[in-house]
């Protein structure tokens, strides 16, 4: 059956990568970069995972599209407020990080708002 | 000192757990009122979940009482807070576009996903708490994302106390009709399996997911509102 390894497949490649998010997870030297294995990776290798498990049994495709529309929906969007509140509360960027776009985009704002008034 | 003090009882507390649980006939033969539930609960009740037949209607009474309880506890919290002046300790700041948009999308989901599960509190996992606990954090979501969204207070307490009197009032219907309080008997139990099955427990476990919905999402609006900037 075709559609039984592809689903498999898509089963191990999303095993894979909650394994990497796994071991980012320890490995990580900041806040950002944990969050980033424990969302882009995870949001992933939780689609594949799920939607490997709806091509291996058809009869469940329309409930894990919906669980990974779901995931799409919410995941990324979590990550995305930790990440602004914890870089608005003040957590510092790992040694050796070369680049702050928020830091920079908000000084930018801070003197518009200056030049502004 | 300490540590090892920590360890020698965590030993201890270990050793007495593995000699009480070694004694239990796991997977053996069940006796008494478990063997009951298990082999007779879907024929008395036509629930396919068993969890719920005995939460909402063996032991009904039970959760009539711990929906009191909850609504005890959401009314003293209700008014401790209402006597306190709290002070937020630190700048209550904007939500981004991206999670004030995302919101607005999840909110009806989230909602309606919540109704999912106390709808089909009979059929499947979860029930009335659960649910009722999805559509609070539905509101709590938008609660954090919007400074200008307020829930209507008394709406709100006007439906938790109507699902409250809907529980009491099918138990009642049970004792004038069926013979005991909360009986299952007072209208048709259907085919198993059914979304219109089990007799009362769907009707009862409607009324907790109101209720519990309703008694959180006033909770966490008193808890955002009443504290105030400095």
């Amino acid at each position: 059956m075709v559609y039984r390894a592809l689903g498999e497949f898509l089963i191990l490649v999303g095993s894979l990568f909650l394994f990497l998010a796994g071991i980012g997870l320890l490995r990580m030297p900041d806040v950002y970069n944990r969050m980033q294995t424990g969302t882009k990776a995870t949001t992933l290798g939780a689609l594949s995972l799920i939607m490997g498990v709806g091509i291996y049994h058809p009869q469940w495709f329309f409930k894990t599209a919906i669980i990974s529309l779901f995931i799409l929906l919410t995941n990324p969007v979590s990550s995305h407020a930790l990440a602004r509140a914890s870089h608005n509360k003040g957590i510092p960027l790992a040694k050796g990080s070369v680049l702050d776009r928020y830091a920079e985009d908000k000084e930018r704002g801070l003197k518009e708002a200056e030049n502004d008034s | 000192m300490r540590k090892w003090l920590a360890v020698i009882f965590l030993i201890l507390l270990g050793f007495f757990m593995a000699k009480i649980t070694s004694s239990f006939p796991f997977g053996k033969e069940k006796w008494g009122v478990s063997k009951h539930y298990v082999d007779r609960g879907i024929e008395e009740n036509r629930g396919s979940n068993l969890v719920t037949s005995i939460v909402v209607n063996y032991r009904g009474f039970d959760t009539l009482g711990e929906v009191t309880v909850l609504f005890l506890a959401a009314t003293a919290l209700a008014f401790l807070l209402s006597t306190c002046r709290c002070r937020r300790r630190y700048e209550r700041r904007e939500a981004s576009l991206i999670v004030k948009t995302a919101s607005e999308t999840l909110y009806p989901l989230l909602i309606l996903f919540g109704a999912y599960i106390f709808i089909h509190g009979h059929l499947t996992p979860g029930g009335g708490f659960q649910g009722g606990t999805v559509i609070a954090s539905a509101v709590m979501l938008m609660l954090l994302a919007h400074f200008t969204f307020h829930p209507n207070h008394r709406a709100l307490s006007t439906v938790e106390g109507l699902a409250g009197i809907t529980f009491v009032l099918i138990g009642f219907a049970g004792l004038i009709w069926g013979g005991s309080f909360l009986a299952n008997n007072i209208i048709p139990l259907g085919q198993w399996n059914r979304l219109f099955s089990a007799g009362v427990i769907p009707l009862i476990y409607v009324a907790v997911g109101f209720k519990v919905g309703s008694e959180l999402s006033g909770l966490i609006t008193d808890m955002i509102n009443t504290t105030k900037e400095e």
